[in-house]
């Protein structure tokens, strides 16, 4: 893992390191401004044997002078600078075939590596997480169904007590409805035979007070007499 | 039935009566005697009263039966009154009666009415049980007011009942 960081750091700083190396050569080989007036200067000077006087109030030096002031060509660079650019290129570009590119190929490989085992890891733990999760709902399906099937249970036990207890009840009332018919029965005949036993005491013993005050010794001999033919009666 | 001393108190009674030849009479006093002891509560309990002296208590019936009953009936209750008897003395006239009667091959025939029934009542009534039970009786009426009217007959175990009362009884049944 040290190695590959370590390639893959190295060869940017390499890549770098070639640029600046390389740098120096080509600016130097387009020339600023400056040199190119030094340099007109001094070919203007040696085609006038010398003489810098003449030169510099020569109008055609101003005219010399000012090509240094036009822009290179923006699509060709210098010979000197293709030249050192494409060696720098080769160079580089066989660094990185031979090194840079088996490292970055080798961490991209590494890497896809990890990726893949980790996305299989991730399909595992996914796997897994949707087996636990399946079982997780199964169960929840299966307590559901349970405390369904125990509330149904409940519900109709509830209600099985529940109607039992309405039977009972009703049982209990009727029970109660029909003593409580019995004993008014009872005691409506109690108080009707109670009022008539009194009735016919009170009648009887009326009856009794004018029986024995109406009963002189003439009608004694005479029930006394029906008794006999009563008694003689009875015979045949 | 009568226990072995009432019916030997009740041999002797009819033996003394026969003896003296007033078996009739003085059985008929000793009948109305024990009906007025039985219904007589002051009566029956001064003469069976034994801390009464027996002189005292023979006293009393010799009071109450002076002039109203013969010699031999005042002797024999005050016999029995002596002999500390006067309890069982009903018992005895009873066992008397039925001794009497069985000596004239008759069982007794014990009317219970509001008034004494005449000879001919009692010569019919005879008649009349002779012809349903088989039985010849010798009547002996007890006054009993409480019949109100008409009259009950018992002989032996067997009770023909036509009294007022028995009808006010059916009556009250029927109110019922």
């Amino acid at each position: 893992m040290r190695n590959r960081r370590t390639r893959l750091l190295a060869a940017p700083l390499l890549t770098m390191l070639c640029v600046l190396a390389f740098a120096g050569p080509a600016q130097a080989s387009g020339e600023s401004v400056g040199a190119c007036m030094a340099e007109h200067l001094e070919e203007l000077v040696d085609q006038h044997d010398g003489d810098l006087h003449h030169v510099l109030h020569d109008e055609h030096v101003q005219d010399e002078l000012e090509k240094c002031f036009e822009a290179p060509n923006p699509i060709l660079p210098e010979t000197t600078e293709i030249i050192w650019g494409g060696a720098a290129f080769l160079i580089l570009f066989v660094v990185m075939v031979k090194k840079g590119f088996p490292a970055v190929k080798g961490a991209m490989d590494a890497r896809a590596e990890k990726i893949r085992s980790d996305l299989d890891a991730a399909d595992q733990a996914k796997a897994d997480a949707l087996a636990v999760q399946a079982d997780y709902e199964a169960r929840l399906a299966d307590a559901k169904s349970e405390a369904s099937r125990l509330i149904d249970e409940a519900r109709g036990a509830a209600d099985q007590v529940k109607a039992d207890l309405m039977m009972r009840h009703e049982a209990e009332m009727a029970d109660q409805r029909e003593r409580a018919a019995v004993e008014i029965e009872s005691a409506r005949a109690q108080a009707i035979a109670d009022l008539r036993a009194e009735v016919a005491e009170i009648a009887l013993g009326a009856a009794e007070r004018v029986v024995q005050s109406s009963l002189d010794a003439e009608v004694q001999g005479r029930l006394i007499d029906a008794y006999i033919d009563e008694v003689t009666g009875s015979n045949g | 039935m009568a226990n072995s001393t009432v019916t030997s108190y009740a041999e002797a009674l009819f033996a003394i009566a026969a003896a003296e030849g007033d078996l009739n009479a003085v059985e008929e006093e000793l009948f109305q005697f024990a009906q007025a002891f039985r219904s007589n509560n002051e009566l029956s309990s001064t003469l069976a009263d034994q801390t009464v002296p027996v002189s005292g208590r023979q006293q009393v019936v010799e009071d109450l039966l002076n002039g109203k009953a013969s010699a031999t009936t005042t002797a024999l209750v005050s016999m029995l009154v002596g002999a500390g008897r006067a309890a069982e003395l009903p018992a005895i006239v009873e066992a008397l009666v039925e001794r009497s009667a069985a000596s004239r091959n008759k069982d007794v025939a014990t009317v219970r009415s509001v008034v004494d029934l005449t000879a001919d009542q009692k010569d019919r009534l005879a008649t009349a049980i002779n012809i349903r039970t088989g039985k010849a009786v010798e009547i002996k009426v007890v006054i009993d007011p409480t019949v109100l009217g008409g009259a009950v007959t018992q002989i032996g175990d067997e009770i023909i009942d036509g009294s007022v009362r028995r009808r006010l009884n059916q009556l009250r049944e029927s109110f019922r």
